[in-house]
């Protein structure tokens, strides 16, 4: 009776690792369908497995990248060494990097610093907060990443809404706007660099491998920077009209934040010493990216900040998921998979006919297919493991690569629909201050205005460069 | 006895630890207060322990962690930890561990031993599973869910007794509801019923329902044992045979006046999955608090 207990219990939580293994058998069995290479179909197979293990989460992330590598030399889709070889480059690097950065930034002590920036811009009424927040989240994220931004801003929101007003209930609106700035704020400025997310780097990795060249930090910026300034006041003014609140002066939070401010005193030798390393990173990435790499200059900016003391090893290691970057390896490896046996084209092909009935695809409404289903898959996964797996197919989806695979990372920061997707959106609602239902409340109207204005801006700006 | 009660927050939990902290008064039980909190998805999870170590510099706390300050604050007005306790505050920090472990704060009881504040981080079924299984507890006290699905989790997979609070009224005088038939698990819930009705001086009602007009020898003999031993404890208590269907009758019956008591059914784990049980399907439909014994 025990057993049984036991057993029913693993089936009931482990049920989608089954409905995936069942899923996998029946592919299996299932002729090569014609156009497609063996290992093609089996590769194919496995990214269907591992987007649901990834999604459903029944087994611990890790476990899913040690199926993807086992199953990929299990399955004959290249020979050991090959496989292991594809599985490390510059965008794990980079992610590995920015993660440990990001952990030496909020080390340093910078929120309290940023706070003082925002009083002196911003003032007292809710509204310009609301813009401050969403600016400065923006053009900080575009070059530190998201999720450090919304761990630096995330107690500067906190400390307005808390000392407005203790009643939770009064300050839902007033807490949803801070906070949602933040984390939109985020997002959006994430698209405007290539260090302002690891899917950034995905996607530029598969462009150089695509033999299009290097695209440098600087032509990023000149391609994707002008969007980002486009989107920042519309995200504002969204969620002013979304969310309503009484308190149209932070008078009393204002006053709590200065008080933060003073006690942490004059700015220290310490925390300059930070800000030059991370200058330094900055005008790495600006100036030697393409012949050093991102991953790697990222990971010069942390190897200073833990020579310097600025960082311990230990914080580093303790707020680093060495199964999160295992598991973006993975992807990589089965992204850049896809694209040699042909798997990539085959799915784009397919798609495209099927959305096309065969006739030639418009270009506008190839863009359309690929902003939805980067969105849609971003909401759902994660957005560099959207590029990851995503990208090979969608660099195949029209005739300009530069285009597509822009296109590709830019719909997959649109993480504005659910609490889960996008680690900003994760971490405040980790706050407990904004409920699940707000992330639609407004994520719909900022999502399909970025969508929208994305494949105008695609069809419109970018045709003056590539 | 050892108590187990599961927190959520304190907009939903006031009535779930005020019964549970009563009960455990009454039976001069261990206490453990539980509070669970979601992970989140292993993409996003190291950066939300940075952001949430960020906050803490700030003196911003997890929400989980001021759910069980809530609690803190609550085992202090009502007396029921030592002044020695009180004296030493909430030790928040024996709580933050790392996401994935269990954080623990244990304080001196006035009416037991001891009583344990725990925070617990993962998917709310399997940690409390886990909870029990180690820690060996008689009763898990939980607030009510929606969820069908929640209510047979609980039910077949933590191996205690469970209590469940929806909807309870404290200035309202409740009666005992002891549903028994010729299940294994009756006894046990007869005995139950007892001690609770015992020491809340609460009269009982004995609720026997047969689908059929004839009842059968298991039926009747279940309920003559209850009154016998309801008799013998001196407990006030009307006993009723009933004609209808089991879940409807026994739900109709509890109305919003009484504490259900049943015991688990013998089922096999595998029929009670697909076709469920009347215990499940009792705590599923009933307002009133129930309490399934195991």
């Amino acid at each position: 009776m025990n057993f049984l207990r036991a057993l029913l219990f693993w089936v009931t939580r482990s049920r989608w690792l089954i409905f995936a293994i069942i899923i996998g058998i029946i592919l299996f069995a299932l002729p090569t369908p014609q156009g497609l290479s063996i290992e093609a179909h089996h590769l194919i197979i496995i990214v269907i497995i591992t987007l649901l293990l990834v999604i459903t989460e029944p087994i611990p992330l890790p476990a899913t990248a040690l199926f993807i590598i086992v199953s990929m030399t299990y399955f004959g889709i290249d020979k050991p060494n090959e496989i292991a070889h594809a599985f490390m480059n510059d965008a794990v690097f980079f992610i590995m990097g920015s993660l440990m950065l990001a952990v030496a930034i909020v080390k340093q002590g910078w929120d309290v610093r940023i706070a003082l920036g925002i009083i002196k811009l911003t003032g007292t009424k809710t509204r310009n907060v609301v813009i401050g927040f969403t600016v400065i989240s923006a053009l900080l994220s575009s070059f530190v990443g998201g999720h450090t931004v919304a761990a630096l801003m995330l107690p500067i929101g906190m400390t307005l809404v808390r000392f407005t007003s203790r009643d939770v209930e009064k300050s839902r609106g007033l807490a949803a706007i801070l906070l949602f700035s933040i984390a939109y704020g985020a997002l959006v400025g994430s698209i405007g660099t290539p260090s302002g997310a690891g899917r950034n780097v995905i996607m530029l990795n598969y462009l150089n491998e695509s033999g299009i060249g290097n695209i440098s930090y600087a032509h990023w910026m000149l391609y994707v920077y002008p969007l980002v300034i486009i989107l920042v006041p519309i995200v504002a003014v969204i969620l002013l009209t979304s969310f309503s609140t009484s308190y149209v002066v932070l008078d009393s939070g204002i006053r709590k934040l200065k008080v933060q401010v003073a006690r942490a005193g004059a700015i220290t030798f310490r925390e300059l010493g930070g800000l030059f390393i991370f200058f330094l990173v900055f005008l790495g990435w600006i100036f030697f990216s393409t012949r050093f790499g991102l991953g790697t200059i990222a990971l010069t900016g942390v190897m200073l900040f833990i020579i310097f003391g600025l960082v311990k090893w230990d914080d580093i290691n303790r707020n680093t998921h060495w199964g999160v970057i295992i598991l973006f390896g993975a992807t990589i490896v089965l992204g850049t998979y896809m694209r040699s046996t042909g798997a990539a084209l085959w799915l784009a092909n397919g798609l495209v006919n099927l959305l096309t009935s065969g006739v030639e695809p418009l270009g506008f409404l190839a863009d359309i297919v690929i902003v939805t289903m980067t969105t849609a898959m971003a909401n759902t996964l994660s957005g560099s493991a959207t590029v990851a797996v995503l990208g090979p197919i969608t660099l195949h989806m029209g005739d300009n690569l530069i285009h597509q695979g822009l296109l590709t990372a830019i719909a997959s920061a649109f993480g504005f629909f659910t609490a889960v997707a996008a680690p900003v959106c994760a971490i405040i609602y980790s706050s407990g201050l904004v409920r699940a239902k707000d992330f639609f409340k407004a994520g719909w109207k900022v999502g399909l205005i970025s969508m929208l204005i994305l494949i105008i801006y695609a069809n419109t700006y970018w045709r003056l460069w590539f | 006895m050892r108590l187990l009660i599961a927190i959520s927050s304190k907009e939903y939990s006031a009535a779930t630890l005020k019964i549970g902290l009563e009960i455990a008064r009454a039976f001069k039980a261990c206490v453990t207060i539980a509070c669970v909190s979601p992970k989140s998805s292993s993409f996003t999870r190291d950066q939300v322990r940075l952001a949430q170590e960020s906050m803490e510099r700030w003196n911003f706390d997890q929400p989980a962690i001021s759910v069980l300050e809530w609690a803190f604050d609550y085992l202090k007005d009502y007396k029921f930890i030592s002044p020695e306790s009180c004296d030493a505050g909430f030790q928040k920090k024996l709580l933050v561990k790392r996401a994935g472990t269990r954080g623990e704060i244990n304080l001196e009881g006035v009416f037991c031993k001891q009583v344990n504040l725990i925070l617990r981080f993962g998917e709310t079924i399997a940690e409390l599973r886990d909870e029990v299984q180690k820690h060996s507890y008689d009763v898990t006290i939980i607030g009510g869910s929606q969820k069908r699905r929640m209510a047979h989790d609980l039910v077949q997979y933590i191996d205690s007794s469970i209590l469940v609070v929806k909807q309870i009224d404290f200035n309202k005088l409740y009666r005992v509801l002891l549903a028994v038939d010729d299940s294994k698990g009756t006894k046990k819930a007869v005995d139950f019923g007892i001690t609770i009705a015992k020491a809340y001086k609460l009269e009982v009602d004995v609720l026997t329902v047969s689908k059929r007009q004839r009842f059968g020898a298991g039926y009747r003999g279940a309920s003559d044992q209850a009154c016998k031993y309801l008799e013998e404890a001196g407990v006030k208590y009307q006993r009723h045979l009933k004609v209808g269907d089991p879940v409807e009758t026994i739900v109709a019956m509890a109305g919003e006046n009484h504490i259900t008591i049943m015991g688990i059914s013998s089922k096999n784990p595998i029929k009670k999955f697909f076709v469920g049980s009347k215990p499940v399907s009792v705590m599923g439909k009933s307002d009133s608090p129930i309490l399934i014994v195991k």
